[in-house]
């Protein structure tokens, strides 16, 4: 829904929340947009790189959100709007930058765009709560609840960065950053794309004595802002009773609807600019209640502060919140309407838990649907190959990307995720105490963003044991194949000469071997003669990620070479479907327990050939012109 | 309000039909909220996604609640069996392409992939209606391209009736949405309005 983001002033279309996030940015006339993509924010940057030369600013991936963050910042400080966008991880990586540059504040608009996970759609380690974080920063936080919203309060955390000198947080979660909705647009402003540093000692210059005077300031405008906006962008809707419901984010949308289903109009306080603490706002919604009902997601942040201010407003109230919700996982509508039932002592007319109950003995016995690597995937021989060589004993150490998927049967072989480019500092530190066979994996992308650091330790503190295997498959690409150094293509499609890993590793002292992950005898044999030596060892698996093969040959017309099994020759051990697990291959059973029939669904190949490298029968061959198979499905 | 969830697999273009069939409501007028959910490296798992349409534009959830649904849509065969949570026996119809995309993991864990009757066994408690296309296979010897069957279960959708918008505009969705193939793909929508009006 990218590509009616550019659509005319005034215009009704559908966008998806963070395609509004990208066209608010456009209307605020951002001047320099610097990302590292991390889903559920990914689509921000996707849209932006997508249109930025066609509107006239700045846009680059960055090599991690703290190169990202401080990116924008220098942006902002010489007088340009400029905006970051990550997922909740992504901060913790941009941490060390935030607060000193809140407390140095910003001349031009700085707009910190955070998607939150709760539920961990998108893969993620953690349900952190970015909400702490901002608090902890001391950076006011709007929060949108459709894409409506993003579109309006991106446009406006811009404005009021600029109106208070202090970057503006714009946070999000999973069902607000990929809720799509019907979206007015406004006018695009023109990009404003230069400005000037201005040295000033009173804002940059932050050792103490200066600290505290900074510090202060910035005290000082988040009073300010609550002063200023916080009745204004926090807003009472009224209605019967003295029992109401203090919310944000998605949570406001579950409440509208629930009410609706119900019948029932109950006072709401919607909070937007939900830190500074919305003090005038609750003070004013809970003088006259009875109780209060609170929804928010994850922490009992907004409860905690109303908690506190009702102590010398209105003592008597009665507080709910996470006395009946939980703090992990998400919400959703089927789930809060129970507790609605009980506050507000109305009944609904379906039994959710009867219903998924019900539901979930049609599907069971069914086959799982896990996600998996596609076919034709480098990693997939990859993984094959080093559990070939070093079997299921050796500690795998996983890292995020497409990888991570090695975490499923068959190949179990991503024992633990922690970070980006954490494989390599935790497999370092079990070398140190145990002499345990390792293997690390890391990405291309990976490489780059935190990778390089956990290298340089691991040789200079001599981390003999691991072998790191990496996996460079030229894209970042599980977020949506973004460009990296190693790509050779930036943000803006410009071509750059690439970075190239071997280089790098080479100039930190590593022995490097490169391989060709589509070869698997020479992977096999790499990967053995590497694991028989001591030392820092890099082995490089290179293998360009299917999907952007597939479509580079599509553009040109042409396609793979297709593979077929030869049913006199297969004996059916079913090691290209079970152990190496390419979802093209299939096994065909009428029923369990008779006789399966091996398949290779011409449609789902895309001809890496290595499962015919794999066969121990020879039983796998490429398909020549004239040779007939069935095509695709179970017929 | 109409409540639409269109399920199937990762990489296969439910996203895709999301955005055209979200697009077409809107300009037939509606007022559109819905949800994608991915993530985990998109490929090969279990996509829902809905569109909620409503005339006037009120404030709803972007989720469609369970037992809720008016239209399942979907696009793999035993996507519409982990759908069922969603529909209920009073109003929902299963519109559902009967290609099926074998998971690694009826493989893997020897789970064996399910006939359609089992399937539509499985579905009808909680259907008023299941109806089901041969979509991906007539767009495979049709066209070569098994995913056009896509937009040919959207013309289906709409040809049957369960699909509330104007075949004019879901060609001007198409036309305006679709990258490569146009024509192909408008042969296909035509193909599949024929077979739900069948």
């Amino acid at each position: 829904m990218g590509n009616d983001t550019l659509e005319k002033p005034g215009k009704k279309v559908v966008l998806l929340g963070n395609a509004a996030i990208a066209r608010g940015a456009m209307e605020a006339g951002v001047g320099l947009v610097a990302a590292y993509p991390g889903t559920p924010s990914s689509e921000v940057p996707i849209v932006l790189s997508e249109i930025a030369k066609e509107c006239g600013f700045y846009f680059e991936y960055s090599t991690n959100e703290k190169v990202a963050f401080e990116t924008a910042a220098g942006a902002a400080w010489s007088g340009v709007r400029a905006l970051t966008a990550m997922k909740h991880f992504g901060l913790n990586v941009a941490s060390d930058s935030v607060s000193p540059v809140a407390y140095a504040g910003v001349k031009g608009g700085f707009v910190i765009m955070v998607a939150d996970d709760p539920y961990g759609w998108s893969s993620a380690q953690s349900e952190q709560d970015t909400r702490y974080f901002a608090r902890m920063a001391k950076i006011p936080i709007l929060e949108p609840s459709d894409p409506q919203e993003c579109l309006d309060l991106t446009k406006l955390a811009f404005e009021l960065s600029e109106e208070f000198e202090i970057p503006f947080m714009l946070r999000t979660t999973t069902k607000v950053s990929h809720a799509i909705g019907t979206v007015t647009l406004g006018n695009i402003k023109k990009p404003k794309t230069t400005g000037k540093f201005v040295k000033d000692r009173s804002r940059y210059y932050n050792i103490r004595p200066n600290l505290q005077t900074l510090h202060t300031k910035i005290n000082q405008k988040l009073k300010n802002i609550e002063k200023k906006y916080g009745l204004k962008l926090n807003k009472i809707h009224k209605g019967n009773g003295k029992i109401g419901i203090i919310t944000s984010g998605v949570s406001y949308k579950y409440t509208l609807e629930i009410c609706r289903l119900l019948g029932i109009k109950i006072p709401i306080a919607k909070i937007s600019l939900s830190y500074p603490t919305p003090e005038s706002c609750i003070k004013r919604f809970i003088k006259d209640k009875k109780e209060v009902l609170i929804l928010e997601e994850l922490e009992p942040i907004l409860e905690n502060e109303v908690m506190a201010i009702a102590k010398d407003i209105n003592p008597k109230l009665v507080i709910h919140g996470k006395d009946m919700l939980p703090t992990v996982g998400e919400y959703t509508l089927e789930g809060l309407m129970p507790i609605f039932e009980k506050v507000f002592r109305k009944k609904f007319n379906i039994d959710f838990e009867k219903h998924r109950k019900h539901a979930d003995v049609s599907i069971k016995e069914m086959p799982l649907r896990k996600p998996v690597f596609c076919p034709g995937c480098p990693h997939r021989s990859t993984f094959y190959a080093v559990k070939e060589v070093y079997g299921k004993n050796a500690v795998y150490a996983g890292d995020i990307g497409c990888y991570v998927l090695g975490i499923f049967e068959p190949f179990e072989m991503q024992d633990f995720v922690v970070s980006m480019g954490a494989s390599l500092g935790v497999s370092h530190g079990i070398s140190k105490v145990s002499n345990q066979e390792i293997v690390a994996f890391i990405g291309d992308s990976t490489f780059f963003h935190a990778g390089l650091p956990a290298l340089a330790n691991l040789q200079y503190n001599d981390g003999n044991i691991p072998l790191v295997v990496i996996m460079d498959n030229s894209y970042t690409a599980m977020t949506g194949h973004q460009p990296n150094p190693g790509t050779g293509i930036t943000g803006m499609g410009e071509k750059r000469p690439k970075i190239i890993i071997e280089d790098v590793v080479r100039a930190l002292g590593a022995e490097v071997k490169i391989v060709n992950a589509f070869n698997y005898q020479q992977l096999v044999s790499v990967i053995k003669e590497m694991k028989e030596k001591k030392g820092f060892r890099v082995i490089i698996s290179r293998g360009e990620c299917r999907l952007i093969t597939k479509r580079k040959l599509s553009s040109t017309g042409s396609t793979f070479t297709k593979f077929m099994i030869d049913q006199n020759l297969c004996k059916k051990c079913g090691i290209c479907t079970n152990n190496f697990a390419c979802p093209a291959i299939q096994e065909i059973r009428k029923k369990k327990g008779d006789q399966p029939v091996y398949y290779i669904n011409p449609e789902l190949c895309w001809g890496c050939s290595v499962c015919m490298q794999i066969c121990p029968h020879k039983a796998i061959k490429p398909i020549v012109k004239g040779n007939k198979t069935v095509p695709g499905g179970a017929d | 309000m109409f409540d639409l969830m269109l399920t199937g697999v990762g990489g296969e273009g439910v996203l895709t039909a999301q955005s055209i069939i979200a697009k077409a409501a809107q300009m037939d007028g509606y007022f559109i909220s819905g949800l994608q959910l991915h993530g985990l490296a998109q490929r090969g798992g279990t996509i829902p996604a809905f569109i909620r349409f409503t005339k006037k534009n009120e404030a709803i959830s972007p989720t469609v609640m369970i037992s809720n649904a008016d239209l399942i849509m979907a696009f793999e065969p035993l996507e519409a069996v982990r759908a069922t949570q969603y529909a209920n026996k009073k109003k929902t119809t299963f519109i559902i392409n009967n290609w099926p995309h074998m998971p690694i993991y009826a493989n893997i864990l020897d789970i064996p992939y399910p006939e359609m009757k089992e399937i539509e066994k499985r579905v009808l408690p909680f259907a008023k209606k299941v109806m089901i296309f041969d979509t991906h296979k007539l767009a495979l010897y049709t066209f070569g391209i098994p995913i056009l069957g896509n937009t040919m279960l959207i013309g289906a959708a709409i040809g049957t009736g369960n699909l509330p918008i104007r075949e004019k505009t879901m060609k001007k969705a198409i036309s305006e949405t679709v990258r490569h193939g146009l024509e192909m793909n408008m042969n296909a929508f035509e193909m599949g309005l024929k077979l739900g009006k069948k």
